[in-house]
């Protein structure tokens, strides 16, 4: 394997490493627009300049293998020279907009101008007019001026989604992105784009002005939107989720995500949120206490269990829930009610075993494993039929329903509420505001769940994978975890913070550096 | 329009002769050029060409945006392009352009109203001994002055 030094630091490396790459290894930093390791090396941004000892010229990191014995510098005053040359040259037709550009606080060319420029323009011919804000479909705008051509999203749509969309067209400064003869660029992974976008020439529709990016926090989590689990990082602050991003798992998602996952912060903010219990059925609701409806939950459960035996008694599980939560609730049923009464709703069987070929797949549920490796410990093998068997014949006194975090991938939920409406009390447990479940016709407690950016715990992928995911937000004070409700049912009492810290006021200049939420 | 059968084998044959299909680009837009009644090659042409090549069509028309000699708007039956580059203009090159312009009523990169004539401006054309010069469809035209050009033109 060959050695180099890098900035003095003696490095060993595979054979056929890239200098870059070296770089990277040492967590060395390195001045980069085009280069880009989840896509082919273009060379096209010079940025990247490094000083091989015994080499007149300087060399692009990102295309010069490493060498044994190689001595590198990218600190010398040849290479700051050149660099700085290098970001004047893509300055030249750059706008500068800083101000009014939605990349700003997450542009690399700002990032390199704080570094190496701050310096006015040397250049005294007008700016090439180009493009601004074309419209590349409905997930992604395009401002040509402030694009430095480095090529990373033309190659991402040839050598990762594999669509084509993208080209470069004309020559010079006057070359820019576009697509052929207006052909908007929609495929399942075009947001990619934008994340890979060095500068704030594409920006997402969903996004942008929306946010400044400095007032956003990000904790490392996992896309909940399909079984493949997508390493994620998820904006937000004290309002909510703002966008969701991909973050790097060789295992699982390489570098991507796709732009459904995207969605996946959506049904996490307060106005698609069931924001209190209630009480009630066909449209007419009453508002309660979480205490209250846990009592009456435990009361009915009970009271079914004695009259008639734990027959009585079902539970129906969806996959959207962590793996923590499936024990505590199945040790609750198979435990303490001896029951084996607990379903799997799957949510779409006609789409369930699909895949993309890249990363989404039709098990629209982060831990479908999850749930079936707690059945499986607790030998339950119910299948759905016998619940709709029981469920027609009236057997069901008490029915609790895990429902939809995320009701988009429920396709059938309207049909499903008027199936559970056949047990005699319905509790409907879900993060989820729904008209599905408004329209309930049967007596029916619903009960507001915390949603994955709300609480710990594990997912497990379709791989088998075990993935944490952590809390960021508390979107809503008084929601649940199934964890929470199944001690409450075993008589413990929850002590939930929401009742103590409902209506206060945030201070957000305090959020902002580092307050608690 | 459709490409002729010609232009299909064409097509099909150049493909063969590289060692990657995206090498044949060239050479098919240019045929596919010269078959348009306009002398242009239009984003169908793009098209049908991709759907043959077995390319993506951003691939063709990034190459075809590249090369001002592929024309991407219609042009004349004769396409007038004046050097204006170094020694033609010292030659009174641009003069001559302009007068061109001004003599059949067309602005550059234009088709004149009765379809005879785009004139553009090009740089150099490897035939600064013998400036002012001009190309008209492919053939060229030395040493020349404004009324030499006119008289030229109108004749053809």
């Amino acid at each position: 394997m060959p050695k180099c030094k890098i900035n003095g630091q003696e490095v060993e490396v595979e054979a056929g490493t890239t200098i870059i790459e070296a770089f990277k290894k040492l967590d060395s930093e390195i001045a980069h627009y085009c280069y880009h390791p989840g896509l082919s090396v273009a060379g096209v941004c010079r940025l990247c300049m490094v000083e091989i000892e015994g080499n007149p010229r300087l060399q692009i990191a990102c295309n010069t293998v490493v060498q044994d014995g190689m001595v590198i510098n990218n600190n010398s005053e040849k290479v700051k020279e050149t660099v700085k040359w290098g970001l004047d040259f893509h300055l030249i037709n750059h706008p500068l907009d800083c101000p009014i550009c939605d990349q700003a606080g997450e542009c690399e060319l700002q990032i390199q101008y704080m570094k190496f420029g701050q310096y006015d323009p040397e250049m005294a011919e007008p700016k090439v007019k180009k493009n601004k804000v074309v419209d590349l479909g409905s997930k992604i705008v395009l401002d040509s001026e402030r694009c430095i051509l480095c090529s990373r999203c033309v190659r991402f749509t040839e050598e990762v989604s594999k669509t084509n969309e993208l080209g470069i067209f004309n020559r010079g400064d006057r070359s820019e992105i576009g697509t052929f003869d207006g052909k908007p660029l929609e495929n399942d992974y075009a947001v990619n784009t934008v994340d890979i976008c060095p500068v704030g020439a594409l920006t997402s529709k969903d996004f942008r002005f929306r946010q400044r990016v400095w007032y956003l926090k990000n904790k490392e989590t996992v896309c909940p939107g399909c079984s493949t689990g997508c390493n994620v990082k998820s904006y937000y602050n004290e309002e909510g989720l703002f966008r969701v991003k991909p973050r790097q798992n060789d295992e699982v998602n390489g570098y991507w995500m796709c732009d459904k996952g995207r969605d996946t912060y959506k049904f996490v903010n307060k106005e698609n949120r069931l924001l209190e219990p209630k009480v009630g059925q066909s449209g007419q609701w009453d508002s309660q206490e979480v205490d209250g409806v846990m009592s009456v939950m435990s009361t009915k459960i009970d009271d079914a269990v004695k009259s008639a035996g734990s027959d009585k008694v079902a539970l129906v599980l969806t996959g959207q829930y962590t793996s923590e939560e499936y024990a505590s609730m199945l040790s609750y049923f198979v435990g303490h009610l001896k029951s084996k009464n607990v379903y799997h709703w799957v949510n779409n069987p006609e789409s369930f075993d699909e895949f993309d070929g890249l990363l989404l797949r039709g098990d629209r549920n982060p831990n479908t494993k999850g749930l079936l490796n707690g059945l499986d410990q607790h030998g339950i093998t119910a299948p759905w039929s016998d619940l709709e068997t029981k469920l027609n014949a009236g057997d069901i006194e008490v029915l609790l329903v895990a429902g939809p975090e995320d009701p988009s991938v429920f396709p059938t939920l309207t049909e499903k509420v008027s199936l559970f409406s056949k047990a005699k009390n319905l509790f409907w447990m879900s993060a989820a505001k729904t008209e599905a479940a408004d329209s309930a016709t049967t007596k029916t407690w619903q009960i507001p769940l915390k949603t994955y950016a709300e609480k710990e715990g594990t997912f497990v992928n379709h791989k088998g994978i075990e993935q944490k995911i952590q809390p960021m937000v508390n979107i809503v004070d008084c929601a649940q975890t199934l964890s929470e409700v199944a001690s409450a049912l075993s008589g413990q009492k929850v002590d939930h913070l929401g009742s103590l810290v409902k209506d206060r006021k945030t201070n957000h200049f305090i959020n902002h550096h580092g307050g608690g939420l | 329009m459709a490409f002729s059968q010609e232009t299909i084998e064409f097509i099909k044959k150049e493909c063969q002769r590289y060692e990657t299909r995206r090498s044949a680009i060239l050479p098919c837009l240019y045929r596919a050029q010269k078959e348009d009644p306009n002398n242009q090659v239009t984003p169908e042409a793009v098209a049908e060409m991709a759907t043959l090549m077995e390319l993506p069509e951003v691939q063709i028309n990034e190459v075809l945006h590249f090369y001002t000699m592929y024309n991407k708007k219609p042009v004349g039956k004769l396409h007038v392009q004046v050097c204006t580059n170094i020694s033609c203009s010292m030659n009174g090159g641009r003069e001559m352009a302009e007068h061109l312009c001004k003599e059949f009523n067309v602005n550059y990169e234009e088709v004149s109203s009765d379809g005879r004539y785009t004139i553009s401006r090009v740089e150099c054309l490897g035939s600064c001994d013998t400036a002012p010069m001009m190309q008209v469809n492919d053939k060229y035209h030395e040493n020349l002055t404004k009324e030499e050009a006119v008289k030229l033109l109108k004749d053809m």
